[in-house]
């Protein structure tokens, strides 16, 4: 519980605190980080590879080009290669994205196969958008009786926030969900264009970035730290998401205090 | 309660009694050991404090020219030894007190209480060469006692003398960490330790996430840990036992004491309820952290709560020679939270009935009603989500137990003379409550009840305890346990995947699963001389309440689940030897001791496992095998100017379980490999008291990254194996002086300073790993240099 840990650190005010450290972290081989989704909206959708790097690099993961990429949707009978457009970044031609339809990812790099599959849910809708001073909500009604499994995503005035943000309605089932944003106040201010958007995922791209959530932010209060669970078979990290997609504008009336 | 009171139910108590009074004397006709013990005599009774009329667990009475025979009393003061007629020599001696001796002419039975004053001055401390308990030597193997005496001198944070804190700078007894709930005995989980308050199970023994335990040392008489070789009575925990008792308060005269510190006060009453016959002991203790909080400019901060409070009462009444009540009792709890925000709320209740009866001078009888309650509510207010979640585990509980003082040999020496009988039942329901939540109406979740589980435990155990001969001394006994999970629910079964592959509706009452399992218990002694000796044991433990860490902080929103058709009983067998060696009439004191536990059944998660109210819980869980193996060593100095003790331990946690670490052994979270503790108390002169403790131990087994990867933009990082890592090695050195004010035969105060960490060291609470505004490690200390004051008094 992160509250306790804020309370913890109320404890130690009177002395102590926080300093960054300089581990001795093993390194390990780059391994292939593939990350590829198809929608409900309109395409092309886009699949990325990158690599893993050591824990002390920087931010920026080596794209990995020449791989070939293969998405195929079993019910329409349709096979998309897609086409490297920038390296490491490959977008499809023709597929569609319908809700229902089970989609294959096929991914040949220098000799191993990686393969993932991932069915579309059914659509939920975004209700709205609202601000309370530092945090967002969105509302929305989720369905009774099916397990639902959403992302959410922000763009500031057409930039992406990266965050890892997961929900599932295991203990929600059937209620109006309003579910709160926390953001760095810096990130949003007042006349900014806030786009939010719900994305229905399912299980098992739910339990990649959920695991993937824990981790990036509260490592070190889980029992079992370990990385996350892909869905992409062959060894690579990843994910390959078949997903519905509502989004919603928000206008912030003032900047956060 | 009024005496009066307590007087009529006496009429109604007595009468009962003398019902199974005639039952046990029938019992001891067939008894086969009745007919040995012709042409001779029993002499037997209870020893106490001279000032205050407790009961002296563990005192010894010698026959000193009788080639050592003799006898120790038990958990009630009550001792029982049958010797040929004749004119003897007796001395009765406790630790602390003057020893003291009688000649006395024994022709027939002889019921004598005796009493013993206390030493005015530790310093001036005598042991005498005795089979008391507390005799390094003659102990059973793996018992670690320490007196309330040496407690109150070893400094501790805030200056709040604690049990269980000084406990852990014994060998083989690790300590989880600074804030970290529990610790760890010879590498089991801090879920496996017993602690027993009056016999009463405690949950969860601390306060304000593990800075203090429960237990107030000043409503403590008496504490006992078991860390192998535990007595046949014991059990439901794998690696110890740690049996605190409540004081019984003063028959004597009525005692007022207390303390005033920096972030908590303590007040204490006792008294007669009858003069000598009854007593009656209160103590209550309350901290306020939160007037710190105060002091922060951070609203959030100024504004939390984080209090706790210790209530123990107790009360005991001697009904006549043949029979004493006792009732005690424990609430406590902790709050804490940021009022209109969330809260976080814990405690336990206990409460114990005790009836003692003597159906003869040779058997003693104790029989136990005993409540155990642990609760936490977490209530989180967040617009628009309120919850609320109540989580409870409870306990009723019933024991008997019988010590049958046997005598086989119409000689007065070790053989035959020193022969226990030990034996008894045990019946304990458990009622566990995981979470039931509520929530406001416009939440975005749903009211859950997680359905109740329920257990019967059941016990039988008898146990012998006999001086082969002058050398060789044995417990041998057995425990056999029955544990079964009961209905009403629903109980699921999992396919590998942990999908639900069967389900099965039980009614109230139903049985769904019983396990049960026999615990033999073997402890051998061997006197090398008067001096030394060496010891062997072998103890199996069966442990069917399992706790599940909701996360590596010591939270108390652990999740406690009994043994059920999926999880079955966790068991450890345990092999451990050492050698004991004394010095100058036990003024200095060694002892060495290796181990070897083997463990089944353990449990660890899956990968990624989410606890939180989840009805699958046990579809997260993965068992398999441990194995546990160290060598402790300790060098104590009892008497003095200067005391105190060096402890050393070496030791190896290790798991093994399907889906971990593609199936091999990896290091146990709580694998230490060295740990050291120095402990040193220095006698100035008789007003000031001197101590300071130091401590180094390896850094838990940790699971940190090797590398990292981007998902949706985030930095995410890439684990290669579990427990691949250490946290950085703990040490520490506290420092404490008392100051004694004034003492008289009936007022005392004094000043208690101490400092926390004194030479300032940052030890690691957690590393994280974390994005600002490059990756990098934090960590995060939680206590550097405190430095504490605290005024004690008592008149």
């Amino acid at each position: 519980m992160n509250k306790i840990n804020f309370l913890l650190a109320g404890a130690c005010i009177i002395t102590a605190c926080q300093q960054v450290v300089d581990l001795n972290l093993h390194t390990t081989p780059a391994q292939v980080v593939i990350e590829g989704s198809i929608n409900n909206a309109a395409g092309p959708y886009r699949v990325t590879i990158t690599k893993s790097v050591n824990f002390y690099q920087g931010n920026s993961y080596p794209y990995v080009s020449g791989a070939l990429v293969i998405i195929t949707d079993g019910q329409a009978a349709v096979i998309d290669t897609l086409a490297e457009v920038s390296p490491g970044m490959y977008e499809t031609h023709s597929i569609l994205g319908r809700p229902g339809n089970t989609y294959t990812l096929q991914v040949l790099l220098t000799g191993n196969v990686y393969t993932a599959t991932s069915t579309m849910p059914q659509p939920v809708s975004l209700d709205s958008v609202t601000f309370n001073y530092a945090t967002k909500n969105t509302i929305r009604a989720d369905p009774i009786g099916i397990v639902n499994y959403y992302k959410f995503t922000t763009y500031v005035n057409g930039k992406y926030l990266n965050e890892l943000h997961t929900f599932e309605d295991r203990l929600s089932d059937g209620r109006y969900i309003r579910e709160k944003m926390d953001n760095d106040t810096t990130d949003i201010k007042k006349g900014d264009d806030v786009l939010v958007s719900l994305i229905g995922i399912d299980k098992e791209v739910n339990t990649y970035l959920r695991e993937a959530q824990t981790i990036a932010y509260d490592n070190s209060n889980l029992v079992a730290p370990s990385t996350p669970h892909t869905n992409i078979a062959g060894g690579a990290l990843g994910y390959f998401s078949a997903e519905t997609i509502s989004s919603k504008n928000g206008y912030p009336k003032r900047s956060n205090p | 309660m009024t005496f009066e009171g307590v007087n009529q139910n006496n009429q109604l108590l007595i009468l009962t009694m003398r019902k199974i009074s005639q039952v046990a004397t029938w019992l001891l006709l067939i008894s086969p050991f009745a007919s040995w013990s012709q042409g001779k005599v029993t002499l037997s009774g209870t020893i106490t404090d001279k000032s205050t009329g407790e009961v002296l667990i563990g005192a010894a009475i010698i026959f000193p020219g009788e080639h050592g025979a003799g006898a120790t009393t038990n958990a009630y003061g009550f001792y029982s030894i049958t010797v040929p007629r004749g004119n003897y020599t007796i001395v009765s001696s406790y630790i602390g007190y003057v020893a003291d001796t009688i000649h006395i002419s024994l022709k027939d039975n002889e019921l004598r209480n005796m009493s013993l004053t206390p030493m005015t001055n530790q310093l001036e401390e005598v042991t005498v060469t005795s089979t008391e308990d507390n005799d390094i030597i003659a102990a059973p193997s793996g018992v670690q006692k320490l007196s309330m005496a040496e407690i109150k001198n070893v400094p501790v944070l805030f200056g709040e003398k604690d049990i269980l804190k000084t406990i852990q700078l014994l060998p083989g007894i690790k300590s989880a960490g600074d804030g970290k709930t529990g610790f760890y005995v010879r590498g089991g989980g801090s879920d496996q330790n017993l602690i027993l308050l009056d016999e009463a199970t405690v949950y969860n023994a601390s306060h304000l996430l593990g800075f203090f335990s429960v237990f107030n040392s000043d409503a403590i008489k008496d504490v006992t840990l078991y860390k192998g070789g535990m007595p046949a009575n014991y059990g439901g925990r794998l690696s110890s036992v740690v049996d605190i008792k409540m004081k019984e308060g003063n028959n004597r005269n009525l005692e007022v004491s207390g303390g005033l510190g920096l972030i908590s006060s303590r007040l204490n009453i006792e008294g007669p309820l009858v003069k000598n016959k009854g007593s009656f002991a209160i103590n209550a203790r309350r901290t306020y952290v939160d007037l710190f909080t105060k002091l922060v400019s951070d609203t959030s901060i100024k504004n939390s709560k984080l209090n706790f409070y210790d209530l123990n009462a107790k009360a005991n009444l001697i009904l006549n020679d043949h029979n004493r009540i006792f009732l005690s009792g424990y609430s406590g709890a902790d709050l804490m939270g940021l009022p209109g925000r969330f809260g976080l709320n814990w405690g336990n209740q206990t409460a114990t009935f005790r009836w003692n009866h003597l159906f003869s001078n040779k058997l003693f009888s104790n029989t136990s009603l005993i409540y155990s309650n642990f609760f936490y509510n977490i209530s989180i207010n967040s617009t628009p989500n309120t919850i609320s979640i109540t989580s409870k585990i409870t306990d009723y509980h019933i024991k008997q137990d019988f010590n049958y003082y046997i005598s086989t040999s119409n000689k007065l020496d070790y053989i035959g003379t020193n022969n226990k009988l030990d034996f008894g039942v045990d019946l304990n329901s458990h009622v566990f409550s995981p979470g039931a939540a509520t929530v406001s109406k416009s939440s975005s979740y749903n009211p859950v009840s997680l359905q109740k589980k329920y257990g019967i435990e059941t016990a039988a155990y008898i146990s012998n305890a006999l001086d082969v001969s002058e050398k060789w001394k044995v417990v041998y006994g057995v425990r056999v346990t029955a544990f079964s999970a009961m209905g009403p629910g629903n109980f699921y079964s999992y396919d590998p995947n942990g999908n639900i592959s069967n389900e099965t509706a039980y009614a109230s009452g139903k049985v769904v699963k019983t396990y049960i399992n026999p615990e033999p218990r073997l402890d051998l002694s061997y006197l090398l001389n008067d001096n030394s000796s060496l010891k062997l044991s072998y103890t199996r433990n069966v442990q069917n309440v399992h706790l599940l860490g909701n996360s590596t902080n010591s939270a108390p929103n652990s999740l406690y689940i009994p043994s059920s058709n999926n999880v079955k009983p966790e068991i450890a067998d345990q092999l451990a030897s050492g050698y004991y060696r004394k010095w100058e009439d036990g003024q200095y004191e060694f002892s060495s001791e290796i181990y070897y536990k083997g463990l089944q059944n353990q449990i660890d998660y899956k990968n990624g496992a989410t606890l939180l109210g989840n009805e699958n819980v046990e579809s997260e869980l993965l068992y398999g095998k441990g194995r546990a193996y160290g060598w402790e060593t300790f060098f104590k100095k009892r008497s003095g100017k200067l005391t105190g003790w060096i402890s050393y331990t070496l030791s190896r946690t290790e798991k093994q379980i399907a889906g971990i670490n593609k199936g091999n052994y990896y290091p146990a979270t709580q694998d230490q490999t060295h740990t050291i503790a120095i402990v040193g108390i220095y006698n100035v002169n008789p007003r000031w008291t001197l101590s300071s403790t130091w401590v180094y131990n390896t850094g838990n087994a940790v699971s940190w990254p090797s590398g990292k990867f981007s998902a949706d933009g985030v930095p995410v990082y890439l684990y290669a194996s579990r427990n691949n890592y250490r946290m950085p090695a703990y040490n520490r050195l506290d420092l404490g002086a008392t100051l004694l004010m004034k003492k008289t035969r009936t007022s005392e105060s004094s000043w208690t300073f101490s400092i926390y960490n004194a030479y300032n060291r940052a030890n690691a609470y957690t590393i994280s790993f974390q994005q600002d505004p490059k990756t990098q490690a934090v960590k995060t200390t939680l206590f550097k240099i405190v430095p504490s004051v605290t005024y004690n008094f008592k008149f």
